[in-house]
């Protein structure tokens, strides 16, 4: 089986990576693990929430769609609040791939991150299954940009931004 | 006294709902996340189907408790939303979300679903 690395970034940076497996129990204890650390190092508890947001909704799509039993997460912000930035990295299946890689381009070339979102909303309420609502509402309520690699059926979604600090307070 | 009651408890999420007259009173708690979401949904079917029989005017939702509420939880919300904006007379009500500031998905969540249906929806900080 591939073994999952999660790189650590270099520099001034406050992070941390962890290798779970993806289960949906898990989701709310790695949340409130980012939330309660962040808040201590970071000035800014508004930002923590936007970047706690990303780490519960890219887990929930891993605890949903992952194959196998590996995730790897990595959260950093810059230690001035420059930049945050998420990575999880899962296998996945192919048709999980196509619709992830239409999804984040869905959401990337929306002009208008908050009305995609509410678009996703009324188009998928009744919809059970696989929806995008949870990384329409990263980018829209959590402000991140959202970028997707592929390796094989090897997945990684990043979501990352600037500047966390300066966007939560506008 | 309350004439309708119903109550849900799970292990990191609550929610306990009570009418009187022609009111609904909704409180959760915890964490809404993957692990209660068809639990919230038939607790909201719930909601909506005694606010239609006691042709309630308003449903109160006291969110101030609550940790945090995820995307398939929204939905959930979105659904039932949609549904009382598809009412039409007595079967329409409003609802009101009390939230608390400083649990910061609340202020950005609610909006969201606050912009869905402007003419139901009121929400207290």
């Amino acid at each position: 089986m591939t073994e999952l690395r999660v790189p650590m970034p270099e520099g001034p940076t406050l992070s941390f990576g962890l290798q779970i497996q993806p289960q949906s129990r898990m989701v709310s204890i790695v949340r409130r693990f980012v939330e309660e650390s962040f808040e201590k190092l970071v000035g800014d508890p508004e930002a923590v929430f936007r970047v706690s947001l990303a780490v519960h909704e890219l887990l929930e799509n891993a605890a949903k769609y992952a194959v196998g039993d590996k995730t790897g997460l990595t959260v950093h912000f810059e230690s001035n609040g420059s930049a945050a930035r998420i990575k999880l990295t899962n296998q996945t299946t192919p048709e999980h791939i196509e619709r992830l890689r239409a999804c984040i381009a869905e959401i990337q070339s929306s002009k208008e991150p908050f009305a995609l979102y509410q678009t996703l909303m009324r188009r998928t309420f009744g919809v059970p299954d696989e929806s995008g609502l949870g990384l329409a509402r990263i980018r829209a309520e959590g402000e991140l940009d959202l970028s997707l690699e592929i390796d094989g059926t090897m997945v990684t979604i990043t979501a990352s931004c600037l500047s966390a600090q300066r966007q939560g307070h506008e | 006294m309350s004439s309708w009651e119903t109550t849900m408890k799970e292990p990191d999420f609550g929610a306990q709902a009570s009418s009187n007259e022609r009111r609904i009173q909704v409180s959760l708690t915890g964490t809404a996340d993957l692990t209660v979401k068809n639990q919230l949904e038939r607790f909201l079917r719930d909601v909506h189907a005694e606010a239609q029989r006691s042709l309630a005017e308003e449903v109160t939702v006291d969110v101030r408790q609550l940790e945090f509420m995820n995307s398939s939880c929204l939905k959930c919300f979105v659904w039932w939303i949609s549904t009382v904006q598809e009412q039409t007379g007595d079967g329409k009500y409003r609802i009101t979300f009390v939230s608390s500031p400083s649990v910061y998905w609340q202020r950005r969540s609610l909006n969201a679903l606050a912009c869905l249906a402007n003419d139901i929806i009121t929400i207290q900080a």
